[in-house]
Formats: C-alpha cells, sequence, structure tokens
C-alpha cells in the first residue's frame, strides 16, 4: 500500500494505492474519487450496537465504507474530510489513540475504533461522555478543521476545550474554568482542558466552533 | 488576454490583462478589482445572443442570472476574480472543443467562448447534490475554481469521482450517475449516494474537499435567523 497526503496544511487529502487485495476503511461520505475496479461495501462500524454507541457517544457516523482492490493490478482511491485542514497520518504498533468526535477519516484492516467512558469531565468540555479510540497494528489518518499541532506533554499542559483533536489514552483530561471566575467569563476563554500525564497531543489552531459562533454574529 | 492565477492554492484569485478591444466574461459578483477605465456591461447571456431562457437555465445551474463582460479602454487593463469559498483555480484553454464544468466552479471566460446549460444537466436533476453543468465551447481560455486543490484524473476506461468532488471534464468523456459500491444499501448507508461513472478517454478534474459536506458540517451549528 503506497498513501500519499498531499494539500498540507490547508487542504490536506489522502491518495491511497491498494495493491490487489489490500483494503482501507473509511467514514462515511470521505471517499471523492476512486478507481472502478475497487469494490466498495458499507458495513457497521463495528458491529450493530457498536456502530450505535459511536454514532451516538463517539460523533462518528454509523456505518463505514471499505474499499477492496480486487484487480491484479494497483488501484487508487482517494479519500478526503469534510472541513478543509490539515491531516495526520500515524503508524500504530499495538498501541492506541484517542480521537474528538469527527477527527477520524480512515485506517487500516488492522485497526479497530471503539467507544469508551470519558467521564463527566469531558462531557462539560463538549467533548462528549464517551471517547473514541482506535487500536491495533496499522495505519491512521485523522484530522480537524485548522492546522494541527504536535507537543509532547510531561506534567500538566491547557488546551482550550474545543481544540484538542487527539491524546494519548494514558493522558487524563480535566475540564476546569480558565482562570479565576471573572476572566474565565470575559477572557473569552472560558472552559479549558487540562492534560495531565506524559504523552502526545494535537491540537487544531482553529475550531469549528470557533467559526461558527463568529459566524452566528453575522447572522 | 493573458491569465495568471495568483496566491493558489489556499485562496486563489486570477488576475486577467486584457488588450484593447479583447472581452472578458465573468460571472456576476466575481470582480474584486479592475482598472479604472474598464467598462462593464451586464447582460443575462452572451452579448447580442440568448437571453432570459438561457440565463434562467443557467440559474438553475447554480450560476448568477447576470453574467459581466469587461471591456478595457485603449490602453488595455487588467481584472482580479476571486469567489467566495478558500480554495484553488485554474484556467484551461479550449481548443475547438467542449468542456463540461459543474455549475458553482464557473469563473470567467473569453467572450469567444459559448456558455450554456449542458445537455448533461438534465441527466443529473437527480443527483443529491443537484449537480448542475454548463457546456463551454469554441476557442480561447476559461477559469474555474473549486473548494480546496484541484487535481486532474486521466480517465482512460472508467473512473468514478463523487458528485461533489467534480470541477470540470473533457466533453470527450461519458458519465453515468450510478450509485456507489456494489449495492444500494452500501451507497445509502456508506453515506456516499449517487456518485458519477465518467467513460472513455479524456481528463476529469477533481476538487480535494466537498462544498456540500463542509456545509453541512458548518450548517447545524449556525442559529436559526
Amino acid at each position: 500500500m503506497i498513501t500519499e497526503v498531499i494539500g498540507k496544511p490547508a487542504f490536506a487529502y489522502i491518495n491511497v494505492d491498494l495493491e490487489p487485495g489490500e483494503s482501507v476503511i473509511a467514514e462515511s461520505d470521505a471517499m471523492s474519487s476512486m478507481s472502478t475496479e475497487l469494490e466498495m461495501a458499507a458495513s457497521f462500524n463495528g458491529g450493530f450496537f457498536s456502530g450505535l454507541a459511536k454514532k451516538f457517544f463517539g460523533g462518528e457516523s454509523l456505518f463505514v465504507n471499505t474499499f477492496t482492490n480486487t484487480a491484479s493490478s494497483p488501484q487508487r482511491v482517494t479519500l478526503v474530510q469534510a472541513t478543509p485542514g490539515d491531516v495526520v497520518e500515524i503508524d500504530l504498533d499495538n498501541d492506541s489513540i484517542c480521537l474528538q468526535p469527527g477527527a477520524y477519516i480512515c485506517s487500516t484492516p488492522g485497526l479497530k475504533l471503539g467507544v469508551r467512558w470519558a467521564g463527566f469531565a469531558s462531557f462539560i468540555g463538549r467533548e462528549g461522555l464517551f471517547k473514541l479510540e482506535v487500536s491495533g497494528t496499522g495505519r491512521l489518518w485523522y484530522g480537524a478543521y485548522g492546522g494541527l499541532l504536535e507537543k509532547e506533554i510531561d506534567g500538566e499542559y491547557i488546551i482550550d476545550t474545543s481544540h484538542l483533536v487527539s491524546y494519548e489514552p494514558q493522558l487524563t483530561l480535566k475540564t476546569q474554568l480558565a482562570g479565576g471566575l471573572f476572566s474565565s467569563f470575559f477572557s473569552g476563554e472560558g472552559l479549558v482542558t487540562r492534560v495531565e500525564g506524559k504523552g502526545k497531543v494535537v491540537i487544531q489552531t482553529r475550531s469549528m466552533s470557533g467559526l461558527s459562533s463568529w459566524a452566528n454574529g453575522k447572522i | 488576454m493573458d491569465i495568471e492565477i495568483l496566491h493558489g492554492p489556499g485562496s486563489a484569485a486570477a488576475r486577467v490583462q486584457l488588450e484593447s478591444g479583447e472581452c472578458l466574461t465573468a460571472e456576476g459578483g466575481a470582480m474584486i478589482s479592475m482598472s479604472g477605465d474598464m467598462d462593464i456591461t451586464t447582460t443575462t447571456m452572451k452579448k447580442g445572443k440568448g437571453g432570459i431562457l438561457k440565463a434562467m437555465k443557467r440559474m438553475l445551474a447554480g450560476e448568477s442570472f447576470l453574467i459581466n463582460h469587461f471591456t478595457p479602454g485603449s490602453r488595455g487593463g487588467e481584472v482580479l476574480l476571486a469567489t467566495s469559498l478558500p480554495g484553488d483555480m485554474m484556467v484551461y484553454e479550449l481548443d475547438n472543443e467542449n468542456l463540461i464544468v459543474q455549475g458553482g466552479s464557473y469563473v470567467a471566460c473569453e467572450e469567444s467562448i459559448d456558455i450554456d446549460m449542458s445537455w448533461q444537466g438534465f441527466k443529473s436533476v437527480l443527483a443529491d447534490n443537484s449537480v448542475f453543468w454548463l457546456s463551454l465551447k469554441g476557442r480561447g481560455k476559461c477559469v474555474v475554481n473549486a473548494f480546496g486543490a484541484i487535481y486532474p484524473v486521466e480517465v482512460d476506461g472508467e473512473y468514478i469521482v463523487d458528485t461533489g468532488h467534480i470541477v470540470a471534464f473533457n466533453e470527450t468523456l461519458d458519465f453515468k450517475l450510478t450509485k456507489a459500491g456494489g449495492s444500494w444499501a452500501t451507497a445509502i448507508f456508506g453515506g456516499e449516494g449517487l456518485v458519477c461513472r465518467f467513460q472513455g478517454k479524456g481528463t476529469v478534474w477533481c476538487q480535494s474537499h466537498n462544498a456540500s459536506s463542509f456545509g453541512s458540517t458548518l450548517g447545524p451549528k449556525l442559529k436559526t435567523r
């Protein structure tokens, strides 16, 4: 499988060249173009109940599409997320990563998507009660609106609630006020997420909620 | 006529240099700046041709009802064109051929090019994104825009492109709207719905991002007026 992320950072999209017999799984509506030799099949996002849980609690679609190369030569599928922005490609080796709802784009079949209880702190932080966890061995692509920054955390770090894209599962998240009561409400920061532990997080430089609240002010 | 794409691919604009006597036709609202002595005529269709009916057809195609014709003064002049969504633009030179352009992607063309709603349009009424097509015919340059990057796919045989990702294609290609995947269940539940299956030999230019997918992500977050 040869893959390439093109158009970074503003309009990143993914070209996946599948060898015969190989397949790639993508979120619903991620395909922008593909070879007719590829077979495409929709299935529940990890089983019916698990799919339902992911849709309602993980903010992901109920169905995913699997693209399989049934031909005898390499074939291409081009995949993209719904919003403009950057895409990250990572290889997991019997490992896992937690994603913000909606960040998942596609992955190789060795990876499993699951939902896990994230705690009430995450709910208050507008991240949902459950978190989406991708685990196993394979390659994963995820993205968000805006540019993506990687940050190694050792100790404590504070991130605006709507800007956290992914984090390693050993990190703990807590939601809190940005400062004192006064500055939290008047600084425009409001609630923030406090990340504790040792590991990597990915932060998006723009957020859809920022864009929509700006646009709402103009309506 | 000299056309240059500036600030691509993120927020592209097209700079069109016009010699005296030349005329540029552009979608209404596309002009962002121009020479002081540029003359604009607004018509429903190509100067002296067509009329209300053609304009109505173009409006159905997602283009504005009116198009503008830019004519420079005696020393020539320039026009800068852009659209509302971020993304890239492309200049294509037609040599007595037809280019089919997705309704919302048309920006401008030389006056010598004839714009009409393509017969393909009627075939695509069923498409969920209400895709319509303009047919550009003749000889000269035209400018199209995209939401995101533009990538060409050389088709020799068959290729599938999602309806929301097509910018333009050579008329040598035939296309069919078909369900995505092997079954209707896959097409509907997989979220891809209808896709375009291109057949023949030619180029289809795709946009990396789907404006209506972005719209349906942003839409629910907006308050009602």
